[in-house]
């Protein structure tokens, strides 16, 4: 039976196409190549309130036969994500959550560093990096005849160096450490 | 771009007036009047490549400048709103602009009757300027036409069975040809799976047919660019995550085309392939012709599609549309569909309704449903539409 992964992002519409190859590429890197992962679509969560909202009400029973669940929102509104987990596993879900910095367009952005015209530390700290840099990026760097403009070419573009990735965002290195455990600990 | 449409006793029309964007959704219970406004549509297509009336409304056979043309539902015999007058006008208003001509729009008047079979009224201006009109056509031999090109006044007779628009396009007008344009170039797509399994009777083709015919010959035209092939192969990837490694074409015995797709290494001819590939491919390869039309219009668009599957055929159709160059209609039946709008689409989702006593349908936004703004905030769009909310609510 293939290991199951339900990945949570804070809004399916596009996050799904660079959140499912990352988490494929994670997995990979761990031993699990065949993992089933999916990508929650239902309900079509709309934000980091409601994606929260979802996780501690109509998912559980739901997604429940999933063996792990990956919330992974944006930084900028992320909060109190260990008592999350913690409320989690006392219903016997495991959840790990990890916040992007700033947001989940910085994983993509960060195997494209050269392309970018400000260094990667005010990436990461970039409060509007969406808006002011990400989409200009895509404009220019993916294809809008693609699904999500080409976002998951791009992001697979990204994944070609995997620990670079893991380098310069720190905080999938730490997701990619606490997996790693949790795996070891469940074979 | 067409921006308005006003449609006058036709069909179940009695009155109705709608404001269109890039990405329009016609959604509504069977028999509300979703397929009688696409029928609307093929009357200003037909009327754009100059058809006379009896031709646009009751068919025309193959010729040698036109490929066989399919009358409107119910012909000539049953175009009038049930309820007014036989000789009452069935009459459009298309307001548009130009692709690619700034802020230049046109509007475009046309009224006819059905049972006499000629036009009664034509109007066309540009800008706000009027380029010509002609009315009253009943007092003259022939229509009187007064063209208002180049500071000039002048008039002519003009044939009373066909528009005017196409006769003066004639002259070589630019304006009047982007307007012939503009409602001429709209495509039906309605992917038929027998013809989608088929080889194509093409080898190079601008356009698939409307039942995909020649289907194969697109996907040849698609594969002949590697960036456009690797863009619409992401969507087939996106349908099928880890099966479709590849598509193309094989050779009949005379090099005629077939579609293929490679599936973990192996190839899998058109005829081995579900119908709810094909579709979706096919929809996907209209988005990727050579000649985009100006309008697409596809009915049902979730037929044979996965419930999983179609906020994937939503996002086709958004921004493919948002590219600029086509604009899309579209019907569905799915509250999955409306689940993965955009609330700013909303406003460019129509919800057709007909009323039991009168007969008469009824087109509305679903922005200007009473309280449907303050409800949807709270309720997903889904469920509403599933229970009927709409309906009741208008």
């Amino acid at each position: 039976m293939s290991f199951r992964v339900l990945v949570i992002p804070e809004d399916p519409t596009y996050n799904g196409y660079i959140l499912q190859p990352l988490v494929e590429r994670m997995l990979a890197e761990l031993d699990k190549p065949t993992a089933d992962v999916r990508v929650l679509t239902n309900p079509k969560l709309n934000g980091y309130p409601h994606a929260v909202s979802a996780i501690r009400g109509d998912l559980i029973d739901r997604y429940r036969h999933f063996h792990l669940w990956l919330f992974l929102p944006d930084g900028d509104r992320a909060s109190d994500l260990g008592s999350l987990e913690g409320e989690l596993a006392g219903q016997g879900v495991h959840l790990f959550c990890c916040a992007a910095v700033p947001e989940v367009e910085a994983w993509l952005l960060a195997g494209h560093r050269d392309k970018l015209s400000l260094p990667w530390g005010d990436v990461r700290q970039h409060t509007r990096l969406k808006e002011e840099v990400f989409e200009s990026f895509l404009k220019e760097f993916g294809d809008s005849r693609s699904p999500g403009g080409g976002r998951e070419r791009l992001m697979r573009e990204t994944l070609s160096n995997y620990r670079g990735l893991l380098s310069v965002c720190p905080e999938l290195a730490d997701l990619d450490d606490r997996l790693r455990t949790f795996l070891s600990q469940s074979a | 771009m067409i921006e308005q449409i006003t449609i006058k006793n036709f069909k179940s029309f009695k009155d109705v007036s709608l404001k269109l964007g890039p990405l329009n959704l016609f959604i509504g219970t069977n028999a509300s009047g979703k397929s009688n406004f696409f029928d609307a549509l093929r009357v200003l297509q037909g009327i754009g490549y100059g058809f006379t009336i009896h031709e646009i409304l009751d068919g025309k056979p193959k010729s040698a400048t036109s490929e066989v043309w399919e009358g409107i539902r119910g012909g000539s015999a049953g175009i009038g709103f049930a309820s007014e007058n036989a000789n009452k006008p069935t009459s459009f208003r298309v307001v548009g602009k130009f692709p690619d001509e700034g802020d230049r729009s046109f509007e475009f008047i046309i009224a006819f009757s059905s049972k006499e079979g000629r036009f009664r009224e034509e109007r066309l201006s540009i800008s706000g300027d009027i380029i010509y009109d002609a009315d009253e056509r009943k007092r003259e031999p022939f229509p009187r036409v007064r063209y208002y090109g180049k500071g000039l006044v002048k008039l002519g007779d003009a044939d009373q069975d066909r528009p005017v628009l196409t006769q003066i396009a004639r002259e070589g007008d630019r304006a009047i040809e982007l307007v012939v344009r503009a409602l001429a170039d709209m495509q039906r797509i309605d992917p038929s799976a027998a013809l989608l399994r088929a080889y194509s009777q093409a080898y190079e083709i601008k356009r698939m047919g409307e039942h995909g015919e020649n289907f194969a010959a697109l996907i040849r035209m698609i594969c002949s660019d590697p960036g456009t092939k690797e863009a619409y192969l992401s969507w087939l990837r996106e349908l099928r995550p880890r099966d479709v490694d590849d598509v193309g074409t094989l050779k009949g015995a005379i090099g005629e085309p077939m579609v293929m797709m490679k599936e973990r290494g192996r190839e899998w001819p058109a005829p081995t392939l579900s119908d709810g590939t094909l579709r979706f491919a096919a929809i996907a390869a209209a988005f990727f012709q050579p000649d985009m039309p100006g309008v697409l219009t596809i009915e049902e668009i979730e037929n044979s599609v996965h419930a999983s599957r179609l906020r994937l055929l939503v996002e086709l159709l958004r921004s493919r549309a948002a590219a600029g160059k086509t604009q899309v209609m579209a019907t569905t039946h799915s509250p999955i569909v409306l689940a993965w709008l955009k609330p700013e689409e909303y406003a460019t989702t129509f919800y057709c309704k007909r009323d039991e006593e009168t007969g008469e349908s009824q087109i509305r936004p679903l922005t200007e449903i009473p309280q449907f703004n303050e409800i949807v905030s709270k309720q997903p769009i889904s469920d509403l539409f599933a229970e009927g909310w709409m309906e009741a609510a208008l």
